[in-house]
């Protein structure tokens, strides 16, 4: 109250004086140095005395005169700055006459030292305070574990003798402080030496009253320099994490949980889960907090080719992430730990994981195969038992050696098994439903497989901008064994003989397979001219596979078949040479290019391991490949893309090696070692406005491809039983065109957003059946509609559409045209209508229909939860949950393939109840989100 | 020793022959960095945004390049064709900016394209309300001193570092109004940095002058910060990122 009052009392005063002050006023004035010369072209700011606010400036004339004219007469803080001197600053009180005339003004030269300081420092921020000299810490590098006299060292003008006594601008430091207090006594080297420097954010360099002078309190104008070290608020660390309980009825569970430790440099993470609820991995988010900043890396696989190949960005997802494709009862479990360092010129990562899945399935198949002039029916019901376990290693090394040189050096490894249990029961029948053949099967797979692909890629960028040069060489090695237990009875019942209507298998195979690749690159990047580039690229592999199969026959004490038995070797090398000029300025991007290749295919056909050589095939296989890329970056948010190339790939191990595979004796297959790379024409084209003003979103795209050389299965069906045989073989004329399209605008501008998105994919695929081409057209018609309603933050409503048809026709004979239909409707509510508790439920409604099959279905599911936040920082979630309260869920997968369609029915997870628990060290988000992730 | 000397040295005596140097061009490196712009938005929790930063690590930085043209009458301000040594050659479009300020006929003329329509602001000169603090640093061989100012609009703290030996009144961005030349920007702590790389003083020819063509809406100032103003205010209310569509 007193000060108030004096306050008062003092602004009072202030006013009582104002009142005879002019309004306006006149300030000047003269800068001189030390010797009284003015100071010519030196700043004159005129600031605020609250906040430094800048009100006005001018600059001295030669002779050091500065004046500022009719300014408004109030309190400021006059500076005066000038390069090489102090930065001067003098507080003025409102002038009582017109003119306020402040005579000379000297200002002081910083020191020499200081001067150099400023200077050497360069980009470092340094701040001046009086006669406080303040160093940024951080803008000084020390190798980590420095003492705070090693950062000292560093300092211009601080110099330290052998002892580990300061100098400062040439003084002696008598006092170090540490946050402005006594650090252990009055020793200043206590500090400097015991102190890590990392721990230091500032380092203040000032003058001190001598201990003289502050024992006495008389002011004996003797100066003493101190340092005062300023700490860090805290190191750059942290650690997140969270932990999931759930159990629910019918013995359902799930548990999951992840923590995270990082600093600046490193990242440290672990994460496991395990559940019988179908969700085979982890979620996207949560793989990448457990990857952290190895969840992107650049496409650096070293398969340089047109465009660079290695601009974008992939994710490798290492069967962590939930792949579950919605058929059977599974039971879940993996973990691992990832671990990364970054300090920008090193960046290093290794992840170790191993997951595994147990898959219950049981399904039923119905299928119409349409033949020349027939067509028959195909049923089977089948019950799986399989098991996956993987473990994988990953590293990866990058270093950037110096400025223009980079080096990249990956590691993956994988160690797996596989376990399945394959029990089917076949039939099939004529249209008029007679049954010609049936089949029961027990099949056992036991597999273990390992791979290790090693990658390196150097990179060197030229003095001349824009020219650059990369190299890559990698070694990949894929081996697996196994065994397969076959068994199984067929029974053909229009078989000429006996012995061919009843045939039981019994057979042993005893596979051992072996791949290994070579393979290198070479890229080197021109700029011709600020806007034209050239890009040259060469790559190689070569690739050696070999198949021993040895089949034992179960029924004769396991005497080898020898027809289906093979050792089989396959050498595939890979030579492609290309370059490309582009155009790249403005937005405009456009490269034109060709690439000369060229396969090498070599296999050799051996009755077994070690023994006599059946047949070899030596051939070459080469080709032409042009490439075409245009993209337009147009005013208003318009880009346009257009692309040509031609597309080529080897064949498949599995479709080239010669042996039979008579897993289901009623359809066979073998593999055809003279098959060539499959070859296509591929055009692509697309175009996306966005406009930010209205939020609408507009993507059109299409595309295009012509088979020249496809790999196709051609049947050979018995028209007697039924039993049907491929093989794969080089077809031409297979083609396929989509094109689509996605708009979505706010009706009401953050409230009622819809989206449209229809598309179109049409297909031509030609086989050979019984040796007579049969075309079959595809035909998919697909519309969606979406709209999303946000009445308030509190509610969220969706609601989506979708309708597709599928039309395929067959011109073998006359089969009619086929008419699949799949539709659904979905609805979702998100309420946020308790605070901290949720509602969230949905209703996904969908809609089966083959006509021509007498097969219509509807499945309805309704989901529900509610979920409450608790605790402080909301770290405690409790959810409820309802899944398919109407307990009808199943999968339905309706196809049409080559001559063949077919509806498939899967048994899968129904209703159930869940309740869950969910602790996050960092606390749940405590409202609704209207984008999921970002 | 002796080169600082003798620089110290240069640095005075070209500054007593100031009058050359107060025309030319300045080339400026402008560095995004995405972790740091994100800080800033509120609609994100505080944990997504450290998530998001803790996925990026230290690759969410990108560079692009501006230049000024300065005399001491006026400025114009655009951005640069150079690319970047990480797009290997591709270009980006650049949007259309040109930032242009008469302190002779106390105007401004922009040409600013943003929410996908080029605007036109033509407005008479108002300086941002600067303050001046002590520190001093050097920035491309100047020695500058710091200012602060705040963007209400953008919500963005500004510190500029200007250079006490080149008396002209310009900057980069739409920035201006210091007793020297703006070398170095620094926008919401780090999220955008420019810094000036290369000074270059000539004599300008028509490197100042406007597009003979200009095509776009006239607006004027407060109507060009009305536009700002409701279109971040409804990407916040969308959850989207508010700067898309508007420069930093």
């Amino acid at each position: 109250m007193q000060k108030v009052s004096i306050f008062l009392f003092f602004l009072f005063s202030c006013v009582s004086v104002f009142a005879q002050n002019p309004a306006r006023v006149t300030i000047k004035g003269i800068i001189q140095d030390t010797s009284s010369v003015g100071m010519g072209g030196a700043t004159v700011m005129l600031l605020t005395p609250k906040d430094s606010s800048l009100i006005n400036f001018s600059r001295a004339n030669d002779k050091g005169i500065f004046e500022f004219k009719n300014v408004k007469n109030a309190n400021y803080i006059l500076k005066v700055s000038y390069v090489g001197y102090l930065p001067y600053q003098q507080v003025l009180a409102p002038s009582p006459t017109e003119i306020a005339d402040l005579g000379n003004i000297g200002i002081k030269p910083i020191s020499k030292e200081l001067l150099e300081v400023v200077v050497r420092t360069a980009r470092a921020p340094l701040t001046i305070k009086g006669d406080t000299i303040e160093y940024d810490a951080r803008s000084f590098k020390v190798p980590a574990g420095s003492t705070v006299e090693d950062l000292l060292r560093r300092l211009p003008g601080m110099e330290i003798d052998a002892q580990g006594n300061i100098k400062a601008q040439g003084k002696d430091v008598k006092k170090v402080l540490v946050d402005g207090k006594t650090f252990f006594g009055d020793d200043p080297k206590a500090a400097t030496k015991n102190l890590g420097a990392e721990t230091i954010s500032k380092v203040q360099v000032f003058n001190d009253k001598s201990e003289q002078a502050k024992l006495t309190g008389v002011d004996d104008g003797k100066k003493e320099k101190a340092i005062n070290l300023e700490l860090k608020e805290e190191y750059k660390k942290g650690a997140f994490g969270k932990i999931t309980g759930a159990v629910g009825t019918d013995s359902r569970m799930a548990a999951r949980g992840n923590y995270n430790k990082f600093n600046k440099t490193s990242q440290f993470s672990i994460l496991g889960y395990g559940n019988n609820i179908n969700e085979t991995g982890v979620s996207w988010g949560d793989y990448g907090e457990f990857k952290g900043n190895n969840a992107f890396n650049n496409n650096d696989n070293g398969d340089f080719g047109f465009g660079g190949g290695n601009r974008y960005y992939y994710s490798s997802n290492d069967g962590i992430m939930n792949n579950f494709d919605g058929r059977g009862f599974t039971n879940n479990g993996g973990g691992g730990v990832n671990y990364n360092f970054d300090n920008k010129k090193t960046k290093f990562n290794s992840s170790y994981f191993y997951n595994q899945t147990r898959l219950f399935l049981d399904q039923y198949l119905s299928k119409k195969t349409f033949l020349e002039n027939s067509a028959f029916l195909t049923t089977d019901t089948s019950s799986q038992n399989n098991f996956r376990g993987n473990h994988s290693i990953g590293t990866r090394f990058e270093r950037m050696i110096d400025s223009s040189n980079t080096l990249i050096v990956k590691a993956n490894m994988k160690a797996g098994m596989k376990n399945d249990v394959n029990t089917m029961f076949q039939r099939n029948l004529t249209e008029e439903g007679i049954l010609r053949n049936r089949s029961d099967i027990n099949n056992l797979t036991d597999l273990t497989n390992f791979s290790l692909n090693t990658n390196a890629i150097f990179r060197h960028k030229f003095k001349k901008k824009g020219r650059s040069f990369a190299l890559s060489l990698g070694y990949n090695i894929n081996d697996s064994n196994g065994t397969e237990d076959l068994k199984s009875i067929s029974r053909l019942f229009d078989a000429k003989t006996f012995s061919e209507q009843v045939r039981a298998v019994r057979q042993i195979n005893n596979d051992e397979n072996r791949q290994n690749l070579v393979k290198g690159g070479a890229m080197f990047l021109e700029p011709l001219s600020k806007k034209f580039y050239w890009e040259t690229f060469y790559n190689f592999s070569s690739e050696n596979r070999s198949v021993n199969r040895q089949a034992l026959n179960g029924l004769q004490e396991n005497q080898r078949f020898d027809s289906l038995s093979t050792y089989f070797e396959n050498n595939i090398s890979y030579n492609r040479v290309g370059t490309s000029f582009r155009y790249s300025h403005a937005g405009v991007n456009i490269s034109v290019g060709a690439a000369s290749l060229q396969y090498g295919l070599g296999s050799k056909e051996f009755t077994g391991k070690g023994g006599q050589l059946l047949k070899s095939i030596s051939k070459n296989y080469p080709a032409f490949i042009p490439n075409f890329d245009a993209s337009l970056e147009l005013k208003n948010n318009l880009y346009f893309n257009l692309s040509y190339t031609m597309e080529i790939s080897a064949p498949d191990l599995a479709d080239l090696q010669p042996v039979i595979n008579n897993n289901n004796p009623l359809f066979t297959s073998t593999g055809n070692p003279d098959l060539n790379p499959e070859k296509n024409h591929s055009v692509n084209l697309s175009m996306y406005k966005f406009d930010p003003s209205s939020f609408l979103n507009i993507n059109i795209w299409g595309n295009y491809n012509y088979y020249l050389s496809q790999v196709v299965y051609n049947q050979t069906v018995d028209l007697n039983t039924l039993k049907v045989r491929t093989r794969p073989e080089n077809l031409s004329g297979g083609d396929n065109y989509s094109i689509g399209s996605y708009i979505s605008f706010p009706i009401i501008k953050t409230k009622l957003t819809v989206n449209f998105n229809p598309y179109i994919r049409l297909s031509n695929n030609p086989t050979y059946i019984n040796g007579v081409l049969n075309e079959s057209n595809n035909k998919n018609y697909n519309i969606n509609f979406g709209l999303s309603l946000t009445p308030s933050e509190k509610l969220i409503v969706g609601l989506n559409t979708s309708l597709g048809i599928n039309n395929i026709k067959n011109t073998l004979g006359e089969a009619p045209n086929q008419n699949i239909r799949n539709n659904s409707f979905d609805a979702s509510i998100k309420w946020n209508f308790i605070k901290k508790t949720f509602l969230e439920t949905n209703l996904d409604y969908k809609y089966f229909k083959n006509e021509r099959f007498g097969f219509e279905q509807d499945i309805p599911i309704f989901n529900c939860s509610v979920r409450r936040l608790f605790m402080k920082e909301n770290k405690l979630e409790l959810r409820l949950a309802a899944f398919d309260i109407f307990n009808k869920r199943q999968n339905i997968v309706q196809s049409g393939y080559q001559n063949t369609v077919s509806t498939q029915k899967a048994l899968t997870l129904a209703r159930y109840f869940m309740l869950s628990v969910t602790y996050n060290l960092k606390g749940h988000e405590s409202k609704l989100k209207k984008n999921e992730g970002w | 020793m002796k080169i600082t000397i003798i620089s110290a040295f240069l640095l005075l005596s070209s500054f007593v022959n100031f009058a050359q140097q107060n025309e030319g061009v300045v080339y400026y490196t402008r560095t995004s960095r995405w972790t740091k712009m994100i800080e800033t938005i509120d609609y994100m929790s505080k944990q997504e945004r450290e998530k998001m930063a803790y996925m990026f690590g230290n690759k969410d930085d990108w560079k692009q390049y501006t230049i000024l043209y300065f005399s001491e009458k006026q400025t114009k301000y655009i951005d640069s064709e150079q690319k970047s040594e990480e797009s290997e050659g591709y270009s980006g479009r650049k949007e259309e900016y040109v930032i242009k300020r008469n302190f002779e006929k106390n105007s401004t003329t922009d040409i600013i394209e943003m929410l996908g329509k080029v605007y036109i602001v033509e407005d008479s000169l108002i300086a941002p309300n600067w303050k001046i603090l002590n520190d001093i640093k050097d920035v491309a061989g100047h020695i500058c001193m710091k200012a602060m100012v705040e963007d209400t609009l953008k919500k963005q703290k500004i510190v500029a570092w200007f250079a006490q030996d080149i008396p002209v009144n310009a900057g980069p961005e739409r920035l201006y109004g210091l007793p020297g030349l703006i070398l170095e920007l620094d926008i919401n702590n780090g999220a955008v940095i420019i810094e000036a790389s290369k000074i270059e003083n000539k004599k300008l020819v028509q490197e100042l002058d406007l597009p003979k063509k200009m095509k776009g809406k006239k607006v004027n100032e407060a109507a060009y910060q009305d536009l700002i103003r409701k279109h971040m205010a409804s990407m916040k209310k969308e959850e989207q990122y508010p700067f898309w569509g508007v420069r930093y």
